[in-house]
C-alpha cells in the first residue's frame, strides 16, 4: 500500500494506492502516524487506486476514525472501487466511516 | 505608585488596607471553594448552567465602603469579598445545590437570606438564595493562615431565568444612577412574575418528561413493545437490551469475527422511514427476517476471510431483507441506504448488488 499525504494546516489529502492487508498493515500504521496528531483534523482518503482491504485494513481505518473523533475532526473516504466498498458494506463498516 | 484611597475616611481606608493585605488569601479561598463545589456537583451528577466566582475588585469595595463603610468594624464584617454564584437550569435544583453547600461549608444562618421567600404573596422581584459561608477546617486548614477558616464568603444560588432578570434589573435600574419611573419598575416586576411562571413550567415539563421516560422504560423492560412508540428515548432504552446481540454473534461466528461495538441510534431515522412506528414493529421484523439476515451474511462474508464486523451488521441485514420481503424495489433499497449512510452514488450500486445477491440466494421464499 502506497500512502501519499498532502498537508495544508489541519487539512490532509491522502492518496492510497494498492492493497492493504496483514503484510503491510504495520507499515501503513507508520505511514499514517501524522494523521493521528493534532486537533480538528480534516482528512480525506482518496481510495480510487486502492485495490483491496483486509480485516487488518478495516482495523486501521477504525483506529483512525476513533482517533479523529476524539480530536473533533472529520474523516472521509472517497472514490472507492466497488470491490473495496463491498468489504465495508458487508461488515457494517459503511456505518462507521463516511464514504462518499 | 502610591495606593489610591478613593477619598475614604480613616476607618474605611483601614478596611481597604486590610483588604489589600488579604487579597491573596481570598484568591486562595476562591480556589478551595470552587474546587469543593465543582467536585460536589460532579459527585452528585448535578448539571448547572454556570458556576462562577470573583474576588471583589478594589474599586468596587471602595465604592461600597464610601456608601456604608460605617456599618463594618473590619474586613471580616464584609461577607461578599469572595462571591460565588451557582446558576441552575431548574428552580427545584436551587434547593439541591443549597443542600450541597450546607453539607460542605459552615453556614452563617443569621446573615443568609432566601430572597425567594421575602416577597409578599402578591409581589414579584429578585429571587435568589444567598448563603453566607465559611470554609470548615475539615476541608482546608493552614495554621499559617487561620483567616481562611474565619473570613466569610457569599454563595448565590438561582435559576438561569432568575439570573437573567437580576442582571437586566441591575443593568437597567439599580446601577444606572438615575431614579427609574414607577411604570418601568412595574414592567420589570411584571417580567419577574412571567419568568417565575416560566421557571415553574420548565420544572413541571421536566417532571412530566421524566414520568413518561420511566413509564416507557418499564414497558420496554416488560417487553410490551407493541405499546411503545418508536422515538429517540424508547429506541435508546430498547438498544440497551441488546436486541440484536444474538444475531450479531451468529453472524460473527461465520468467520469467528470480532464484533466492533457501535451505537445504533443512527438507525432510528431509517427505521421510521421504513414505516415503523412502535418497537413492536422492529420485533416483528426480527421475528420475520432474522434467518434471512443471517443467510445473507453467510453469503456475503462466508466466502471471505474478514474477521471483523460492526454491531450494525445484524440490524442492517434485517432491514435489507425486510425491504425485499415487503416487495421493495431497488429505488426503495437505495432510499433506505441513503437514509442510513448518507446520500451517495454508491447506494444505488449497493442496492442493485443486494438484489442480485438475494435473488441468487433464492431468498424469494421470504416473500
Amino acid at each position: 500500500m502506497d500512502v501519499k499525504i498532502n498537508k495544508v494546516d489541519n487539512k490532509f489529502d491522502v492518496i492510497l494506492t494498492g492493497r492493504l492487508d496483514t503484510t503491510n498493515a504495520d507499515q501503513f500504521q507508520k505511514d499514517i502516524e501524522i494523521l493521528m496528531e493534532g486537533e480538528n483534523p480534516d482528512i480525506t482518503l482518496d481510495c480510487k487506486d486502492m485495490e483491496y482491504t483486509s480485516s487488518q485494513g478495516l482495523r486501521m481505518f477504525l483506529m483512525l476514525q476513533k482517533s479523529v473523533n476524539a480530536r473533533g475532526g472529520k474523516l472521509v473516504m472517497k472514490d472507492m472501487k466497488p470491490q473495496v466498498k463491498e468489504v465495508f458494506d458487508i461488515t457494517g463498516f459503511s456505518n462507521i466511516i463516511k464514504i462518499i | 505608585m502610591p495606593e489610591e484611597n478613593y477619598g475614604l475616611d480613616l476607618h474605611c481606608s483601614m478596611i481597604l488596607d486590610e483588604y489589600r493585605c488579604n487579597l491573596a488569601v481570598f484568591e486562595q479561598m476562591k480556589g478551595i471553594v470552587m474546587e469543593t463545589i465543582s467536585s460536589s456537583l460532579k459527585e452528585n451528577s448535578l448539571l448547572v448552567t454556570a458556576l462562577e466566582s470573583r474576588v471583589k475588585a478594589e474599586a468596587s469595595l471602595a465604592g461600597k465602603l464610601s456608601l456604608k463603610g460605617h456599618k463594618y468594624r473590619d474586613l471580616a464584617d464584609l461577607t461578599d469579598i469572595l462571591g460565588v454564584r451557582v446558576i441552575t437550569f431548574y428552580s427545584d435544583e436551587v434547593d439541591k445545590i443549597a443542600a450541597l453547600i450546607q453539607e460542605k461549608f459552615e453556614i452563617d444562618w443569621d446573615n443568609s437570606v432566601d430572597k425567594r421567600k421575602q416577597h409578599a404573596l402578591e409581589s414579584f422581584g429578585y429571587m435568589s438564595l444567598h448563603y453566607i459561608c465559611r470554609i470548615p477546617e475539615s476541608i482546608f486548614k493552614d495554621p499559617a493562615h487561620p483567616e481562611i477558616n474565619t473570613f466569610r464568603f457569599e454563595v448565590q444560588m438561582r435559576t438561569a431565568l432568575q439570573h437573567v432578570w437580576a442582571n437586566m434589573y441591575h443593568d437597567t435600574g439599580y446601577k444606572s444612577g438615575v431614579e427609574i419611573p414607577h411604570e418601568h419598575i412595574r414592567s420589570l416586576t411584571r417580567l419577574a412574575g412571567v419568568l417565575e411562571l416560566a421557571d415553574d413550567e420548565f420544572s413541571r415539563i421536566r417532571v412530566q418528561i421524566n414520568d413518561y421516560r420511566r413509564k416507557v422504560q418499564a414497558l420496554v423492560k416488560d417487553n410490551n413493545f407493541d405499546d411503545v412508540p418508536l422515538n429517540g428515548d424508547t429506541f435508546k432504552s430498547y438498544l440497551d437490551l441488546g436486541p440484536f446481540d444474538m444475531l450479531n454473534e451468529k453472524i460473527a461466528a461465520i468467520n469467528q469475527a470480532e464484533i466492533q461495538k457501535l451505537n445504533l441510534m443512527f438507525f432510528l431515522d431509517p427505521l421510521k422511514k421504513l414505516g415503523f412506528s412502535t418497537l413492536g414493529d422492529i420485533e416483528k421484523m426480527k421475528a420475520e427476517c432474522s434467518d434471512y439476515a443471517y443467510r445473507l451474511a453467510v453469503h456475503q462474508i462466508g466466502k471471505t476471510d474478514l474477521d471483523i464486523v460492526s454491531s450494525a451488521i445484524g440490524l442492517q441485514n434485517l432491514c435489507i431483507t425486510y425491504i425485499f420481503k415487503h416487495e421493495g424495489t431497488v429505488k426503495e433499497m437505495t432510499y433506505f441506504l441513503d437514509t442510513l449512510n448518507g446520500t451517495s452514488d454508491y447506494n444505488r450500486q449497493q442496492a442493485e448488488r443486494l438484489f442480485e445477491q438475494i435473488n441468487r440466494l433464492r431468498l424469494q421464499d421470504i416473500k
